[in-house]
This record gives C-alpha cells, structure tokens and sequence, in this order.
C-alpha cells in the first residue's frame, strides 16, 4: 500500500489543490515534501497514524502523513 | 433521546450556556441555562458538566403539571403554568433544575434543543437515545 | 445600546468616590469598544508626564462588542494604562471569563484611578460596587487570593488579582486570572499595586442587547461551525500554541541563550508532544472559545499545577536560559504566576544576567552568590522570587533590562534585547525581516502579538528587505489588534484559518452598525497613530532611535543552529523602517504627518 501524504488547507495551494498524494516509503517526510513542491519550512506539523513526527521521520508503506502549514502564529 | 456529556472534553468555554439562554430565554446570559460546568481549579485542574438525562423525575412532582414532554419525548418547563414552588428543585439527581426568581418567574431545564452540541468545539456533548441499563 | 453593556465606573481610589456613566455612543460608534476605548481615556484623562506609578494615571480596563457572546473567542478584555516598564503605552490582553463577567454587570469599561490610602479589592455585583479592605490579602501569591474568593462568593464570581510582583512595583508586573490567565505585558500589574487595589471581584446576571437577535444567533452558529470543521482544529487543541515549538526550533525562531541563536540543542525535550504527554491534564480555555489553548498542566516533579507553560513561556524561559526540562519550565512558569510577574519579561531579563554571568560582567558577588550559567535551574527558580520581591539582583532585574543595561553598562547594552524598553518575546529575528520590523514597530514595545509574520518571512525569503514585506506587517498591524478592539481572541482566524467575513454579520447583527473589515481596518489604523502620538507625547526625543532593535540582530549572526552565520545588516534596517514609515504615512523620524492625521480623522484628538 503506497504512502499518503494528505496536505492542510493552506499547503494544498502550493501543490495545485491536491487534497491526496502519493509518495514512495523509505524517504524521509523531509525528502517527500521537497518532491511534492512544499518547502519544508513552512509545515508546522507532520502527523503520521494521527502520531506527531519529526520530518526526518523515514515513510513506511500505507502510512496517512498529514502535513499542517504555520499560519499566523501568535 | 438526550444530551451526554464527557466532561474530561471540556474547556471551561461556557459556549453552550450562552448558546442554551439565546434559546430557552431570547437573551444573551449564561446564568440563564440548563447545564452547569463546576471547575476544580487549581486541584485537580479539571471541569465537570451535568446536563439533564430526560429522566423526568422533575415532571412527576411538579404539582401543576408545568413539566410537559415535547413530541420528541423531551421534558421542558411550560413557562406560563410554574409557580416557582421548586419542588422539582431537589428531584434532579443531576442538579440541572433551575430556579432563580431574580432571574425569571418560572424554573427552567434543558428542553434538547441540541445548540449546545452546535458550539461545543472539543465535542464534549452529543446527543443520542436513552441508554437503557439491561440485566 | 445595542451590543453594549451601557456603562462605564469609575473608581477614584484617593477619594473612594465610585460613579457610573453611560457609555457614550459616539465612542462606541468610533473607537467600538476594548483597546479602543483604552487608547480614547489614556489619551484624554491621563496628563502629559504623568507618573506611571503616580496618582495621575489610569488603568482602563475594557471589554468590547463580542465580549461574553456566542461568537468563537468573545473572551478578552483589555487593560491599557501609560506603562512603567517603557514609560509609553501599555495595552495587554486578558483572557478567561472576567471580560464576559464585566459585561453581565453592566460595564463597558472600568477606569481606575488616584491611588488609595490603603490596600483595597473592587468589589462588583451587578449595581452593587464597593472598595473593600484588602489589607489580610496583601502579601498573599495570586493563586490563594483567587481561590479565597471563590470558597467564600462562588464559582460565579470573576476574579483579577496582582501578586507581590504587582505590589513591589516589579515593572513588568502583571494581573492574574482564572488560575492562569494574565493581563501580562509593560508592567499593568505595577499600575494596579501603585493604586493598593489588590484585587478585583465581579459578578453580573444582565443579559446584553442584541440589534437583531435571530440574525445575531445565526451568524454565531456559523462563526462556530467555521470553527468546528477546521482543519487544524484537533491538532490546535491538543497542543495550543506549543504546536510551533518545534517549527521555530527548525527554523530558527527559538530564542536560545539570550537570543544569541534561533535553534536549541535541547529543544526537543521541549515540543509539544513531549509536553502533553508528560504533564498536560485539561485543554482549558477562554469564554467562548471553540479551540481551547490553554494546556492546564501538572509537574509531578515539582508537585505543582500551572495552565501552561505556552510557547512564549517555553521559549523565554526554557530555550532562552538553555533549559531544556519541561517540567522546570512548568514550575518557573508557576512561580511566576503566583508572585504575578510576566513570564516574557522576566525570561528575557534573566537570560540577560545568564549572559552577564558568562562574560563576567557579573561575578558571584553581583548575583547573590548564584552560578547564574545557562542551565541553572535553581538560580532561575531564585531569581524569579527575587525579581518579584526586588531583593538582590532581583531588584536590578525587575527595573527591566533597557534600564538595568543602562545602570550596569560595560557593553550590556548591546545584548539588553528589547525595543522602547519591552523586553523581546518568544521569536529570535535573526534575518527574518518581516519579524524583525513587526517588533521593531509594535506600539507596546517588542511583542508579537500585532504582527505575527515568520511564516511570511519563510514563504517569501527571509532575508528579503521589500515594500511588500512591509506592507504585510503594517496590514497585519491594522487588522489583528481589532480583535482586541472587539474584546475577543484572534486565534480562531490567526490558527484555525476560518474566514474572517464571518465576524462581519455577527457584528452588525449585535451592534446594529454595519462594519465591513474595510471599515474595522480604518479603525485599526486611527487606533495605531493614536498610540505612536501617546508615545511622541510622552517622550520629549521619541522619534526613529526607539524603533531600532537589538543590535544583537545586526551585528551578531549566531554560531549554531539553523541562521548560524545569518544576520541582517544595518543598512537594511534602516530601510525597513524608511519603507515602513513612508507607507504609513509618517516621518523620517517616524511621527505621523500633519496630513496623516487630518486623514485619519485625529486632529481633534491631538491637540
């Protein structure tokens, strides 16, 4: 089962509104986001299985990454 | 049907007795609702809610019948026939029967208009059927 | 009115005369309510060269129209006063249940003013107001005071109380709420202690008038809907606003070491999942607030309970003095709260004398025999009691670090890290341009509250020194403070992302005034030149030297972490602040034109 990464609002615009998107295991999240056009910095929070993680988390096979943009702050 | 509550979900926020005197009352005052949200602060640093059951223990010694069942099933106070005897007062296992005559000339409950569950935003309360305790 | 409570109490302390009066519409009309009513009374009651701590100033506390309302984040109150920490304005931002309180009494605002002869509470219920002896609470921490008042009135009551901090003056004192919550920044609580009020209790059973009531109802139950299906709701509640410790960690924003770097080796002991998961207890949060952020927390280290500590709390006092125990955060953040000094302040002021202690500016012998080295736990544990007791060093510390650099001198000027005097919150701008112009500029001092923008530096270049840059904070600067304006929260637009045009049905629907964000915005900006003319007022040479930063952000790029090597040079901060004035319509100086302020409306203001 392939590896999901599921952009928030606010990132879906950098990747051309895809709510869903493939990406292969054994990368780091830090390595996905830089293959899909997000730029790591601007993700706040990188949650895989609803557990947060690190973005040099490395992807496992059918994992739900959800990736969160810093909006506004404090 | 009726309200649950989870208390370990809520915030403290009060939305939901606002949200229940705009609708029991017409007016924006939390005072005037049907749940109560007692905190426990600073020890244990938790809140703990009571929302009425719809066991209608109220209703049956109200002695002038003011406590009457919508077509839902749900017990509400009809305004015009309570005469702030409070006899209901105690009756409430919950503590969610109200009588505040500085505020209104008639006790009140919750009648499950469900607006409270609209602006709880931890999900702390829901409403679904009677849970029956079976043996 | 519509959408107001209908009063204002005054309480002249010195004479002990309570009076009340209606709240005036053309005031609600204009300034609308919260911090700009605040900014209204500070510029027209309180005299030019008036003693912060003296009988001449005021404390304006204020709620606003969506204050104790069914709108997402109708929580906040605002406290403005002329501020003993910068001699300039003071506005902070209380949350919790007081603001909605206020309302159900029937005030809009409450004005404080003279001093009292002896310690006194404020007591309110409904019309009921009355100044009571509060000499058995003097001396006693702010937790205690609340919790005597809540056995002996009930739940129902609201209280606000300063801590020892407040009445020693400590500049950066503040005003504690709800076992947790502060009017926090620019030393209010030292205000409240000048007067000897030593708490205020309220309680109120009015219900508020609405223009249109099933409209008002309706536009709420969308506001909260916006806010239930928000994305980031769940992660946003679970973690409040320590969701960004990491991030800033990554990024560079963490402020490390006396802000000598963005990034902290120790930094992951301080995330927010680490936090929840040994420490948090109950997500707790303000009237009305569908995302609650407070994180209510128990260390069972230190067998103490604190609502937090929250990000600015992780950063000025943990990363900032290389802490890196959560748990020590939580307990500093306690004592801090029970002696009633601003964690932001005093984080920073500490970090200042950690750095004087490493370069021997600072020999034991200055700091009371404590080994004042990053790190040292105990000696921020000291000197926090000491800050809020103005005992040893403390008393140095609690003057703020722009007069405690000043007296000490030997180069500690140059890592005093502040802007008018404020001491610097929780985001390390080293080359973050926006970030460093948003403190540069902030009309209390250095907080971020006003325009947050490092995600803006990320998203467009962060050592990028453009007008568009600029245009960005002054934009934010003109918007999110009219959530203080409106007595409410920004957080629900600011981190759930929900569309702010839906504040504008519920707005008119209680007011019965139509404002567009067009129209709030004007406002925002009439508030911001109000409050630069309070500081020119104040201050005889106020002009572009009090909008320099640190000169740690141009002259100091960190060693370590994600901007080693990074910094902004001078040249640019100076055109940051050209742009910024110029499109603000002000100076080279930095002092609104005369055409600005006829512009705006002010002149009748600003005599």
């Amino acid at each position: 089962m392939p590896a999901i990464l599921r952009p928030s609002g606010a990132l879906r615009d950098l990747v051309g509104g895809q709510t869903e998107i493939e990406v292969e295991s054994g990368q780091t999240v830090r390595a996905a986001l830089a293959v899909v056009g997000i730029k790591p910095e601007v993700v706040a929070l990188v949650v895989v299985n609803e557990e947060q993680r690190s973005k040099d988390y490395v992807i496992q096979d059918g994992d739900i990454i959800r990736v969160l943009a810093v909006i506004g702050g404090g | 049907m009726r309200l649950y509550v989870d208390s370990t979900k809520c915030s403290g926020c009060n939305a939901c007795r606002v949200a229940c005197s705009l609708n029991l009352f017409g007016e924006n005052n939390p005072k005037k609702s049907a749940l109560v949200i007692e905190p426990h602060f600073p020890e244990p640093g938790l809140y703990t809610v009571k929302v009425c059951t719809q066991c209608g223990d109220c209703a049956k010694v109200c002695p002038t019948e003011a406590i009457k069942q919508d077509e839902k099933g749900a017990y509400y106070v009809d305004f015009a026939e309570c005469n702030l005897c409070e006899a209901c007062v105690p009756e409430c296992p919950e503590g969610v029967m109200f009588v505040r005559a500085e505020l209104s000339n008639s006790a009140w409950k919750c009648n499950l208009c469900g607006d409270c569950v609209s602006v709880c935003g931890t999900s702390a309360l829901w409403i679904a059927e009677i849970e029956t305790l079976t043996a | 009115m519509n959408g107001y409570a209908g009063r204002i109490l005054r309480v002249n302390l010195t004479t002990a005369t309570i009076t009340k009066e209606p709240t005036p519409p053309d005031l609600a009309r204009d300034f609308i309510g919260g911090r700009g009513f605040g900014i209204y009374f500070l510029l027209k009651e309180v005299p030019k060269g008036a003693d912060p701590l003296g009988p001449e100033n005021k404390l304006i506390i204020s709620s606003g129209p969506i204050s104790g309302m069914m709108i997402p984040g109708g929580g906040k109150c605002d406290w403005t006063t002329k501020a003993p920490l910068t001699g300039g304005y003071a506005s902070a931002s209380m949350g919790g249940h007081f603001t909605a309180e206020m309302r159900y009494a029937g005030l809009d605002s409450i004005i404080l003013e003279g001093i009292s002869p002896k310690p006194v509470t404020l007591f309110i219920d409904n019309d009921r107001v009355e100044l009571r002896d509060a000499s058995d609470l003097w001396g006693k921490t702010t937790f205690v005071v609340e919790k005597q008042f809540k056995e002996k009135l009930g739940e129902e009551y609201q209280i606000a109380t300063i801590g020892p901090g407040g009445e020693n003056l400590v500049s950066y004192a503040c005003i504690n709420h709800d076992y947790g919550r502060q009017a926090g920044r620019g030393g209010v609580g030292a205000v409240m202690g000048s007067k000897k009020v030593k708490a205020i209790v309220i309680h109120g059973t009015k219900s508020i008038p609405v223009a249109d009531m099933e409209a008002y109802r309706k536009a709420g139950m969308a506001l909260f809907k916006a806010c239930k299906e928000a994305e980031g709701l769940k992660d946003w509640t679970r973690y409040g606003t320590t969701i960004v410790v990491s991030w800033c960690d990554e990024v560079g924003a963490l402020p490390t070491r006396n802000f000598s770097a963005g990034s902290f080796e120790g930094g992951k002991n301080l995330y927010g999942p680490v936090m929840r998961e040994k420490i948090v207890i109950t997500d707790k949060g303000c009237f009305g607030c569908p995302s609650p952020c407070g994180k209510y927390s128990r260390s069972k280290k230190y067998n103490s309970y604190v609502e937090g500590p929250e990000y600015e709390t992780i950063g000025l006092i943990g990363s900032n003095l290389g802490i890196d125990d959560i748990e020590a955060v939580a307990q500093a953040n306690r004592l801090c709260d029970d002696l009633g000094i601003d964690t932001i302040s005093a984080g920073n002021a500490i970090g200042w004398a950690m750095e004087c202690y490493q370069k021997g500016i600072f020999t034991k012998k200055d700091t009371d025999g404590l080994d004042l080295k990053f790190g040292n736990v105990e000696a921020t544990f000291a000197l926090i009691e000491k800050i809020a007791r103005r005992e040893g060093l403390g008393a140095l510390l609690s003057e703020g670090i722009k007069r405690a650099s000043q007296k000490v001198g030997k180069g500690s000027e140059k890592f005093a890290i502040h802007v008018k005097g404020m001491e610097q919150s929780g985001y390390a701008t080293h080359n973050a341009t926006a970030m460093l112009l948003a403190y540069m500029t902030c009309d209390v001092g250095a907080h971020h509250n006003r325009s947050w923008a490092i995600t803006y530096d990320l998203q467009v270049g962060r050592e990028l020194v453009v007008p568009e840059k600029v245009a960005r904070i002054i934009w934010l600067q003109n918007f999110r403070p009219m959530f203080d304006v409106l007595g409410g929260c920004r957080l629900q637009w600011v981190e759930l992302n929900i569309d702010r045009e839906l504040y504008v049905p519920a707005l008119e629907a209680i007011t019965g005034i139509h404002r567009s964000w067009q129209d709030l915005e004007k406002v925002g900006e009439r508030i911001w030149n109000l409050t630069r003319l309070f500081w020119l007022r104040e201050n005889e040479d106020f002009g572009r030297q009090w909008d320099m930063p640190s000169p740690r952000f141009y002259e100091e790029a960190p060693k370590t972490g994600a901007t080693k090597g990074q910094i902004t040079k001078i040249e640019d901060v100076n055109r940051l602040l050209d742009m910024y004035y110029e499109q603000r319509g002000w100076t080279s100086d930095g002092l609104p034109t005369t055409e600005t302020i006829e512009n705006l409306g002010l002149k009748a203001l600003t005599h």
